[in-house]
């Protein structure tokens, strides 16, 4: 009998010691090593968790475009239109505004431009400087390997900022860009140089 | 007349007990352990092959792996074996009853004492390394210094206060106060050192952030100002776990009861989680357990040498300073030839960058092993050594005291 209640009590002990702990009080410390200097403080989550740059171009964009995280070439990226392929994002480009709008344009196969050609684009004023803007339509080939994709619609504005090439690009099914080119007129309107 | 039937002795049927110290202080048993072994060792050294040897020697010697079935060049070997750590123990035992307790005992088996002395005393250095030594790694640039060795695999949450641009006293919550908190399990971290409080909760071992606007939550995981946390694929192999990236939810208790917004903390992350309070700033991070060494390490020179023609590396060699309270030392650390110091043992790992070439910085990556019983396998083998010894000299008196006195009768 005597055997009994002394297992009886030590599996309650046991079972007590089990029991889930609500609170710990944390006692372990160390001091500072040298892997942690300098903690960047108040890092937004995009920062935290993708180390992406505050964008150095800020914008007011359409109320229904969808902002997605900034990617390593895009500053600030957008996703429009009924399809989910519509999209537009900022990026500071290497080269002349010329071998963009070139480069832009061959992706929808469409014949490069000279000099000449480039200046009579129309004009829009991007973050305080003159841009061109472009448009083409045709076949999508975006590079990288990826397959054409037909139907497609360009409007976008290339122009040289403060020394570097900004670009505006908004690319997606060409029914959808067009709908939009009225939105991205104001939206490239509303970019400036974050200070 | 004497009878002619001698006496017959008869043996007294032995108890249960006493057959079981029979079974287990057997030359038997101590032979059969010594063979399991000698297997384990072979079909070990063929397996590291393929899957490395971190988890080699978990799945052969690890206390959770009670059998195990061998796989050579990927395929499995039908022939159950038993865990190393287990035949060990058995060893151990077997050792204790037979080779101490039951063993003849006299100064003419004192050297054989000695020996299983010496064998006992590695077996059980084996358990005390086994289960109470730590390993960690620590990479240091050419030129640079590091007082800190990073854990394998325990992520930590550490808080602090920054004091103008530098960290305070850390508070540590360890790992396996965390690591149960899986879903909506939740617990309270009191940090006497803080002005508030921690709450963690929806730990996972190996998740990363995901943006909610790039993805959908799949599982209707929560989103923290933006992101919620996807669990990672399974790993296949053991070791990968090292490559685990831990994650939970947390929010900040202030002492008047009130709570913050709900933030993830993850060991994937590039920066930690900031909190003002008044004028005073904290952070809050996951990162894997740092030990802080006890002086440090500056590497001065890295040198790589490989075999001709191939990237196999023949010798690297880290030329370092380890300073402490003022004084410095220069030590040189290599293959095979570890630094050991204050308990630790500073072991060449391997360096990097990967497809370094000629003027890229290098910098070189050590093991650091805190083992109770690091230099117990040396002293064993000493004592057995000595044991040996005892015992051959012994023999040899022995043999000429005997070749004497015959001489002498002849």
């Amino acid at each position: 009998m005597n055997c009994r209640v002394a297992c009886l009590l030590a599996s309650a002990l046991f079972f007590c010691s089990c029991e889930e702990k609500k609170e710990i009080t944390v006692t372990e410390t160390r001091a500072a090593t040298t892997r942690d200097m300098a903690p960047k403080l108040f890092a937004t989550s995009d920062e935290r968790f993708r180390d992406a740059k505050p964008s150095p171009v800020i914008g007011d964009a359409p109320a229904d475009w969808l902002a997605l995280p900034p990617s390593q070439f895009r500053l600030l990226n957008y996703r429009f239109g009924e399809s989910g392929m519509g999209e537009v994002w900022v990026s500071l480009a290497q080269g002349s505004v010329l071998d963009n709008v070139n480069r832009w344009l061959k992706q929808f196969g469409a014949a490069a431009v000279d000099s000449a050609a480039l200046a009579k684009l129309p004009s829009v004023s991007l973050a305080g400087s003159n841009g061109f803007f472009v448009t083409a339509e045709g076949d999508y080939a975006g590079g990288m390997g990826a397959p054409a994709k037909p139907g497609f619609g360009l409007a976008g504005v290339v122009a040289s900022v403060r020394g570097q090439i900004l670009t505006v690009k908004m690319v997606g099914p060409r029914t959808e860009v067009l709908a939009a080119k009225p939105l991205l007129e104001a939206y490239v309107k509303s970019l400036r140089m974050a200070e | 007349m004497e009878s002619s039937e001698s006496p017959i002795y008869q043996k007294a049927p032995k108890s249960l007990a006493g057959k079981i110290f029979d079974l287990l202080s057997g030359f038997g048993l101590a032979t059969i352990t010594l063979l399991l072994l000698g297997l384990l060792t072979w079909f070990a050294t063929l397996e590291q092959i393929d899957n490395g040897l971190y988890p080699t020697l978990t799945k052969y010697f690890s206390w959770k792996s009670p059998f195990l079935l061998p796989e050579i060049h990927g395929k499995t070997v039908p022939l159950p074996l038993p865990g190393g750590y287990w035949v060990c123990a058995v060893l151990l035992v077997n050792l204790i009853l037979g080779g101490v307790i039951r063993i003849r005992k006299g100064w003419k088996h004192a050297g054989n004492l000695i020996s299983h002395f010496g064998i006992i005393f590695m077996l059980v250095g084996g358990g005390i390394a086994h289960h109470f030594s730590e390993r960690g790694n620590m990479a240091v640039g050419q030129g640079d210094s590091s007082n800190a060795a990073e854990d394998y695999f325990e992520y930590v949450v550490e808080v602090s206060e920054v004091i103008g641009d530098k960290m305070g006293l850390i508070q540590v919550i360890r790992g396996n106060e965390i690591d149960d908190l899986k879903d909506a399990k939740s617990r309270v971290f009191r940090l006497p050192n803080m002005p508030f409080d921690l709450e963690i909760t929806g730990y996972q071992e190996n998740a990363v952030p995901v943006s909610a606007n790039e993805r959908a939550p799949d599982r209707q995981q929560f989103i923290a100002d933006g992101y919620f946390l996807m669990e990672k694929p399974k790993l296949e192999k053991a070791e990968e776990a090292e490559r685990f990236t831990a994650a939970c939810y947390a929010r900040i208790i202030n002492r008047d009861g009130t709570k913050s917004a709900p933030f993830i903390l993850a060991g994937a992350s590039f920066h930690p989680f900031s909190y003002r309070l008044g004028d005073r700033v904290f952070t809050v991070d996951m990162r894997k357990r740092l030990w802080v060494m006890p002086f440090t390490l500056k590497l001065d020179k890295f040198t790589a040498a490989f075999h001709p023609g191939t990237p196999r590396p023949s010798k690297f060699v880290s030329e370092v300073t380890r300073s402490e309270n003022g004084g410095d030392a220069k030590v040189t650390i290599q293959m095979n030839e570890p630094m050991r110091y204050e308990g630790l043992t500073f072991f060449q790992a391997s360096y990097g960058p990967p497809g370094a070439g000629p003027g890229d910085k290098m910098y070189s990556v050590f093991e650091v092993v805190k083992n109770p019983a690091d230099k117990w396998p040396e002293y064993s083998l000493w004592i057995v050594a000595f044991g040996m010894a005892v015992t051959f000299l012994i023999k040899l008196v022995s043999f000429l005291t005997a070749g004497s006195r015959k001489n002498r009768h002849v």
